[in-house]
């Protein structure tokens, strides 16, 4: 019985070493059947992977083991060294390695003999190798295949896949006429190096994965650039000296992606000087992740397209929540007057449009130069900032204040007084004022459209991203210009008259409303001393009001009325922002987490990484994931009415899928490029990966309706 | 246009090697660190101030790492250090969910097996010291001097395959505790790390 037991024991083990060894499987296979002496044909090792095992390139990288084939050849037959078809750059990034998914033919040359006898030939190699998925593995396997010695050359039905494979390996890079330097003076033991490089015509993505070195490691993290005024490129490596001099020749291969994904590889070999070449401007890829990969996320589309979307994206905006209870009134109003004054009018719409350029050039602007100063940016940013959030409530709820007629603007010299109401003229300091401030409640809604242009814009370079937003503030403009040089396309609006007072009223209960958004989104730069903002908002509130009926209405005392409106403003700003909430100081959120469900049956939302993406894919379940942020009005509505809805929850539980949730309201860099990945400048951006892991995720339409959701989830596990 | 080129460059560099500034570093103090063993005793570095440590990044199931182990090289070293009063800290940082990751109770087990010398194998489950001191590989070596100096950090030996015989190769973690045994200077301080990947948790 023992003994039995013993047997059994030995055969599972057997079993098992079986069962491990047989995650990849190697042949041999020829170019060719038969073949005269003195020819060279090609042999092709076939290593096929199963799902999620990889096997490695010549330069492992930064762990791994390069497969090694060891050829038992009759006399005559030589071979000739490995050709590496291009491999990729695999995961983590922390410890970054070049290899083979799924299958991979290495290529070599046989050259024979011209004095070989007819007949048949027995070519065998020993191939060995590491595969590696959660655990690595050592493999190997002796494959073996017949050659015929004839007097003609047959090729052999493997001829067209080692062809194929053929194409893969990197080709000359001499046309490239790379070059390489040291950006700086060695001071440790790590240096960046940069490589030099005409590419043509300009990539989408480079890369340089190096040939391997015991000395010194070329390490996989890469940032590139192409060059503004010539057609040149820059890679940039971090390089690790380990023992003796720092290198001086280099070689590897220079990898590129073109527009359309396709990767190709050149061979390269250069030395590296000390000196920058003398140059030009380099325009900084927003791309730094290591690797090229993340532009196949989406293909960049042609400049008059996207200038299309940025329009259609800003013309959408008037409608959207965030805008309209600003400027349906206020431009309403001068349009109105065209009827009257049309060349007033006209003059107003156009320093309208001027007020919302402006504001997008300085947007534009800035964008720009966040991205000089190499970081990232995105629409919308300026909301992560608490002081910009705390300026935009006040500014908010004063406008409102005045819409309820607690006091006037007098911009441009000229007082509207309560009665004349919107009937009366309106200073072109007020049009120009209205434009920005469109603006500026503009950027946290993304409307369709938008977001794909910006996506495009955000990556582009400095004169490409000012086009872009102009074309988004043209877009924003153009109804009321149009309106305001034809105003004979208002005759559905009654004639101007006491219901523009009550309307004027009415539109200042949405902008309440975004005050108190507003005020939300200052509770969670500031927690509760948020209460201070509160406070301070009342004390402004009074000062205008006492502003509005002694100042601005009043008969006697005018001074002194507004000596007490400005000691309650500067009182107020002195006690309850500066000394009680510390509005310049805000207090950071410590980050939260387990679990983000909002309500006992609201789905299971997680915190959002790009790990836990490939933790819920490698187990095979589908993936839900929802970037979003407290500032955006798209998003929250979106998550209302399409995805913490009953329907979804059911679904989401029956598929055992995961939810996760990416929080961008502080723009957290690692969401910034995935959100670029998807060639988005922000959010929403919700995807769906399907159950397959080798699938692509599903990117869901910006605005959402419960059966987009309810079918991608379905398409997901299909 | 050239001052421009110039900062755009000195920009790239500064972030790039702000990046990678973050492994540690040979000749440079040690990072300290504290971690569980597993018997649950608390391991912290530089409670060994005055002895050599030796780190090693572990992972049995890895091929290379196995290699040592399987033909006695990494036992017999390991012996022959601690009978020179060299500490050894194993540190496993393979996370839970991968089928290499071992319970305390399979640790003990497997340096029974093993013939595993070692003061002291830590959980590092969660990758605390592994991103710590920058582990890429299992094996992955340090050794740290006396006075708390990293003395030399790379590769167990000058053979990079997961099937040469140790005893046969030039073992770098012996050669620089004899020279700092000795007080000579570490002849190679630093190499390229080689094995398989560090299994670390998402």
């Amino acid at each position: 019985m023992r003994r039995i037991g013993t047997i059994l024991a030995g055969w599972i083990c057997l079993a098992a070493i079986a069962a491990h060894a047989a995650h990849t499987q190697a042949r041999l296979i020829l170019s060719a059947d038969t073949a005269k002496p003195g020819d060279i044909i090609w042999a092709g090792v076939d290593l096929k992977m199963e799902p999620g095992w990889h096997t490695y390139w010549k330069n492992p990288g930064a762990a791994g083991y390069a497969t090694k084939i060891e050829w038992q050849l009759p006399p005559g037959v030589t071979a000739g060294d490995i050709q590496w078809p291009l491999p990729e750059k695999l995961p983590p990034a922390e410890v970054a390695t070049y290899g083979y998914d799924n299958e991979i033919v290495l290529l070599v040359s046989l050259k024979l003999a011209a004095n070989l006898k007819p007949g048949p030939l027995d070519l065998k190699a020993k191939v060995s190798w590491l595969e590696c998925k959660e655990a690595c593995i050592p493999g190997s396997a002796s494959v073996q295949a017949t050659l015929n010695i004839g007097t003609e050359t047959k090729t052999s039905g493997d001829a067209a896949t080692i062809q194929s494979w053929q194409g893969k390996v990197p080709k000359s890079g001499d046309s490239l006429s790379a070059s390489a330097h040291w950006t700086k003076p060695a001071n440790d033991d790590t240096r960046q190096l940069a490589i030099e490089f005409s590419p043509s015509p300009k990539p989408n993505g480079a890369d340089f994965f190096p040939d391997a070195n015991d000395n010194f490691e070329i390490q996989a993290e890469t940032k590139w650039g192409t060059g503004e005024e010539t057609e040149k490129a820059w890679l940039f490596k971090p390089v690790k000296k380990y023992s003796g001099d720092w290198p001086k020749e280099i070689s590897g291969v220079i990898v590129m992606e073109s527009s359309g994904g396709a990767r190709s590889g050149f061979n390269v070999k250069f030395p590296i000087s000390d000196q920058a070449p003398a140059g030009e401007t380099i325009s900084t890829s927003p791309e730094s992740r290591a690797g090229v990969s993340p532009v196949r996320a989406g293909e960049t589309p042609a400049l008059l397209s996207m200038l299309l979307y940025a329009f259609i994206g800003g013309l959408i905006l008037n409608i959207m929540p965030c805008v309209l209870p600003v400027i349906a009134l206020k431009i309403l109003g001068f349009v109105g007057e065209a009827r009257s004054e049309p060349r007033h009018a006209r003059k107003l719409g156009l320093v309208y449009a001027l007020g919302v350029l402006v504001s997008f050039i300085a947007l534009a602007a800035v964008v720009i130069g966040v991205k000089a100063a190499g970081h990232r940016a995105g629409w919308g940013m300026q909301f992560g900032s608490p002081v910009f959030v705390v300026c935009l409530t006040t500014l908010v709820m004063l406008v409102a204040l005045n819409l309820f007629g607690v006091f006037e603007v007098t911009l441009g010299g000229r007082a509207l007084d309560a009665t004349g109401g919107l009937a009366s003229k309106h200073g072109a300091a007020g049009a120009f004022f209205n434009g920005v401030l469109a603006t500026a409640l503009a950027t946290p809604c993304t409307a369709p459209f938008l977001s794909i242009a910006l996506g495009f814009a955000f990556a582009q370079k400095a004169p490409v991203i000012l086009l872009m937003f102009l074309a988004v503030g043209v877009g924003l403009a153009a109804p009321y210009v149009v309106l305001s040089w034809n105003p004979a396309w208002l005759k559905f609006l009654p004639k101007p008259g006491a219901w523009m007072e009550k309307f004027k009223i009415a539109m200042g209960f949405p902008m309440l409303a975004t005050a108190v958004w507003l005020f939300n989104l200052a509770a969670g730069s500031y927690g509760k001393s948020v209460l201070w903002l509160g406070v301070f908002l009342v004390v402004v509130a009074f000062a205008a009001w006492i502003f509005g009926e002694f100042v601005q209405r009043g008969r006697a005392r005018k001074g002194l009325a507004l000596v007490i409106a400005l000691i309650l403003l500067v009182g107020g700003y002195a006690y309850a922002l500066e000394s009680q909430l510390r509005w310049r100081e805000p207090v950071t959120e410590a980050d939260a987490t387990g679990s983000l469900k909002e309500s006992a049956e609201g789905i299971d939302w997680q915190r959002w990484s790009p790990e836990a993406v490939a933790k819920a894919r490698s187990e095979g379940r589908p993936v839900i994931v929802d970037f979003t942020a407290d500032w955006c009005l798209t998003c929250q509505v979106n998550k209302k009415t399409s995805i913490e809805i009953p329907s979804v929850r059911a679904k989401l539980k029956s598929l055992n899928a995961v939810a996760l949730l990416g929080d961008y309201t502080r723009f957290p860099d690692n969401i910034t490029t995935e959100l670029n990945r998807f060639s988005r400048a922000g959010v929403p951006l919700v995807l769906v990966y399907p159950k397959n892991p080798e699938a692509q995720p599903i990117v869901l339409p910006e605005i959402l309706t419960p059966g987009i959701v309810l079918d991608a989830l379905d398409r997901a596990v299909r | 246009m050239i001052k421009l080129m110039k900062t755009t460059f000195a920009l790239f560099a500064a972030l790039t090697l702000a990046s990678a500034a973050l492994a540690v570093e040979t000749g440079k103090p040690a990072p300290d660190f504290t971690g569980t063993d597993i018997n649950g005793k608390t391991v912290k570095l530089s409670d060994y101030k005055g002895k050599i440590v030796v780190i090693e990044s572990y992972n049995s199931d890895c091929p290379f790492c196995n290699n040592q182990y399987k033909t006695g090289a990494m036992q017999e070293l390991q012996n022959d250090l601690a009978s020179k009063g060299v500490v050894w800290l194993l540190v496993n940082s393979v996370n839970p969910n991968n089928s290499s990751h071992r319970t305390p109770d399979q640790a003990k087990q497997e340096i029974a097996e093993k013939k595993i010398v070692a003061t002291a194998w830590l959980d590092d489950s969660s990758g605390a010291v592994g991103h710590l001191y920058g582990m890429k590989t299992t094996p992955h070596m340090f050794v740290v001097d006396k006075d708390g100096t990293l003395a030399y950090a790379g590769a167990i030996d000058d053979k990079p395959t997961p099937n040469h015989d140790p005893k046969t190769a030039r073992n770098y973690v012996r050669e620089a505790v004899d020279a700092l045994i000795t007080g000579k200077p570490v002849p190679v301080a630093q190499t390229k790390p080689y094995g398989c990947s560090v299994k670390y948790a998402d």
